[in-house]
């Protein structure tokens, strides 16, 4: 059987998420690359889902109000559902959780399970057979949900969560919190919330309050972020195994984001997207926008390659590469990345600004956010008034959203161009906020 | 590892939840260990339960994430530290639907004298890397938020669950009321960087139109007053790409932080009065 792939769902749930209503249906299937038909079976398994997963109340609303971000109300990554989308036959989830449970608290062998698991299925359900619940074991314990016990013939099984049924309530109550708090704040994140859901079943059934899930709060998430976790762990493995990979990528740029794969090439249709091969070296995670880059090499002119996780599709492994070519390539990418703001691998320049202090506040704010935020930039030449900042980055154009977003507590000095740029900038800005009856003349030639 | 499992499916969940039982698969308890690995884990967990946590764990799967080492950060905020001390107190009391005695510094340093309340929520800036209790101060009626580290002292204090229960509500009630809306346009010129411009709003509350006519994309924004100057920090961030057009304070902001920059860059002369009348001090980049 094909490896069923969840590129049209995790492309068209990160479109639902940052277009929030905005397209009809026929334009939001056009953009995305899908039929208007597609369109509506997707929607309605994902309602399907989502709608399972969260609260019975939210069943009837709309997708989009589905997932609308209300961040000051709930901490609950509203996109996980796409995790739980695999398919799986009714039969074979009954079967699996009735084995998890019937091995909650004892350890039992197959064929204690089979007679379980055969008095425990409903009537209109195929009954299981001793070939069946093997391999059913065989696939637990591969995702560790199961451990097999040491020991002899007959093989005994029970449940891996010794970690959880060990801990005292004020332990588990701890480790809900920590799991909560780790879940939102770092990345990855998706096992993290998984886990979480678990932990809070457990506090449930020990009828302990988990001062709901949301007790904690976290301020400006880029939600989408999760949907990019998907393809992480093929990354990892093919880094791990020193393998290439190849996908179809699409830039944020291109009018679709998604091109199915037609097994008949009769009604294959032309993409936009490109057919790319490379050797994944490390994936990035840009805090300042919430999206995930993969980084490596390819054949291609540009050597060293970044490509935005949000492109790319149809990911498998290929080729395998020496370990001396592995880690030459990665020399040469960390080499290449290192003054990176971002990812720009452009031409290291000097950045020098000077940041002025706020007038009048009781914290300098202006500095705290510097420090904070500055990365590995250096302040100096500090008086009350202001600081001097230096950076050395590879091209400005990554940096310079940052460093505008300060508004007139930063005045650029170096490089000159970048100086240019911001005044040219600020000048168009402040004709966007000209009350319409004046009309100021400007000087434009740069200079200042 | 897939994060694709059967195990994780989404009527499997019900059925798990049905039986009372818990499933956690091997990727989950390797990302926990990894998170334990976080000195972080130390301000969370009693030296007890963190030692039982890795015991238990390290033992039976089979190693460690490579993951740490193939990831880089970049553009986020130093942290300082993230588990404060005080977090699992509070998180207890709010649990336990206590009440609380509170010492806590102001932001120019001066401790107030003890003001008693009840603790609602605790709340994580993601971009200041930091937490806030928002509590309910019982003199004032009012929703109050300070940053845990300005926190000096912190009691439990018994009250009824009647009161605590109010109090949240009323909380809950004056965050409604402080919610506000902007429009901010996508300037047409840009839309070819959409997808940039709306990752970058993609941690607020928002909706979007989209008016296929004149190609214009506009946001609608809901967010909490206080939010104000993180909101205009962003649409700086943004710069020419978009444009508020319905919201005449984060408008004047915006005008006047054009020409305070010129008038840094020797452009004086453009600099007008500024006609609104508001006189709050701005707190640009805050």
């Amino acid at each position: 059987m094909a490896k069923e792939s969840f590129d049209k769902e995790i492309q068209f749930l990160r479109m639902l998420v940052l277009t929030s209503g905005a397209y009809s249906r026929q334009q939001f299937a056009d953009r995305l690359g899908i039929s208007v038909h597609t369109f509506d079976k997707t929607i309605r398994r994902l309602k399907d889902i989502a709608g399972s997963v969260q609260q019975a109340d939210e069943h009837n609303k709309a997708m989009t109000d589905m997932l609308r971000t209300s961040y000051y109300e709930s901490a609950d990554p509203l996109l996980l559902f796409l995790f739980r989308s695999k398919s799986l036959k009714e039969s074979e989830s009954y079967r699996l959780s009735l084995l998890i449970a019937s091995l909650q608290e004892q350890a039992l062998t197959p064929l204690e399970l089979l007679n379980l698991c055969c008095e425990g299925m409903p009537e209109e359900l195929a009954l299981p057979d001793e070939k069946t619940i093997r391999s059913d074991l065989k696939y637990l314990e591969q995702a560790g949900v199961i451990r097999r016990l040491p020991g002899g013939r007959p093989q005994k099984y029970t449940a891996h969560n010794d970690f959880v049924s060990m801990l005292s309530d004020e332990e588990l109550s701890d480790l809900y919190a920590f799991v909560d708090v780790m879940a939102n704040t770092q990345v990855p994140s998706v096992q993290g919330y998984l886990l979480r859901d678990s932990l809070k079943k457990a506090m449930k059934r020990r009828q302990l309050p988990d001062g709901a899930s949301d007790l904690f709060l976290y301020k400006y998430h880029y939600h989408s972020r999760i949907l990019d976790e998907a393809h992480l762990y093929t990354i990892m493995q093919a880094i791990e195994s020193r393998r290439k990979l190849s996908f179809h990528y699409f830039t944020p740029k291109s009018n679709q984001s998604y091109h199915s794969k037609n097994t008949n090439p009769m009604f294959v249709k032309p993409s936009e997207g490109r057919l790319i091969e490379m050797l994944p070296l490390k994936v990035a995670y840009d805090h300042q926008y919430g999206r995930w880059y993969l980084l490596g090499y390819s054949s291609g002119r540009s050597q060293v390659a970044i490509f935005r996780m949000e492109g790319i599709t149809q990911l498998v492994e290929s080729g395998v590469v020496t370990e001396d070519e592995h880690a030459a390539k990665l020399a040469a990418l960390e080499r290449n990345t290192s003054f990176s703001w971002l990812v720009d691998l452009g031409r290291p320049v000097t950045v020098k600004v000077r940041f002025f202090n706020p007038e009048g506040a009781k914290r300098n704010f202006i500095k705290d956010r510097v420090q904070l935020q500055g990365q590995w930039g250096v302040l100096t030449d500090e008086d009350d008034a202001s600081f001097l900042f230096e950076i050395t980055v590879n091209g400005t154009q990554e940096i310079k959203p940052w460093l505008r977003s300060f508004g007139s507590s930063c005045e650029v000095l170096e490089p000159v161009s970048l100086r240019r740029e911001f005044i040219k900038e600020w000048k168009e800005l402040a004709e966007y906020y000209e009350p319409v009856r004046k009309n100021i003349q400007l000087p434009d030639d740069g200079t200042a | 590892m897939n994060l694709f499992e059967k195990i994780f499916n989404y009527r499997m969940m019900a059925q798990l939840e049905e039986h009372g039982a818990l499933a956690v698969t091997a990727q989950e308890r390797r990302w926990l260990l990894m998170m334990l690995e976080h000195p972080e884990a130390a301000a969370a967990l009693s030296p007890d339960t963190l030692d039982k946590l890795r015991q238990c764990l390290g033992g039976s799967d089979e190693r460690n994430d490579s993951l740490r080492s193939i990831i880089v950060e970049k553009a986020g905020s130093a942290v300082p530290s993230l588990y404060h001390p005080l977090l699992r107190t509070l998180r207890q009391m709010i649990v336990k639907k206590s009440g609380m005695q509170l010492r806590h510094t102001r932001k120019d340093g001066f401790l107030l004298p003890s003001q008693t309340g009840v603790p609602y929520k605790l709340e994580y800036s993601m971009v200041k890397r930091e937490w806030y209790l928002l509590w309910y101060n019982r003199r004032t009626r009012s929703l109050m938020t300070t940053r845990l580290r300005s926190i000096h002292s912190v009691e439990e204090m018994p009250v009824s669950g009647e009161f605590f229960n109010q109090a949240a509500a009323t909380l809950a009630q004056q965050l409604e009321k402080r919610m506000q809306h902007a429009t901010i346009e996508i300037i047409p010129d840009y839309n070819k960087e959409l997808s940039r411009i709306l990752y970058a709003f993609s941690c607020f509350d928002k909706q979007v139109q989209y008016d296929e006519l004149s190609d214009t994309y506009t946001i609608k924004l809901t967010f909490l007053g206080d939010e104000t100057e993180y909101v205009l920090s962003k649409l700086r961030f943004l710069g020419l790409r978009v444009r508020v057009t319905d919201h005449p304070y984060m408008k004047f902001r915006m005008r006047e932080a054009a020409q305070k920059s010129l008038a840094r860059y020797g452009y004086s002369s453009a600099l007008e009065t500024a006609e609104h009348d508001n006189s709050v001090m701005s707190a640009e980049a805050e």
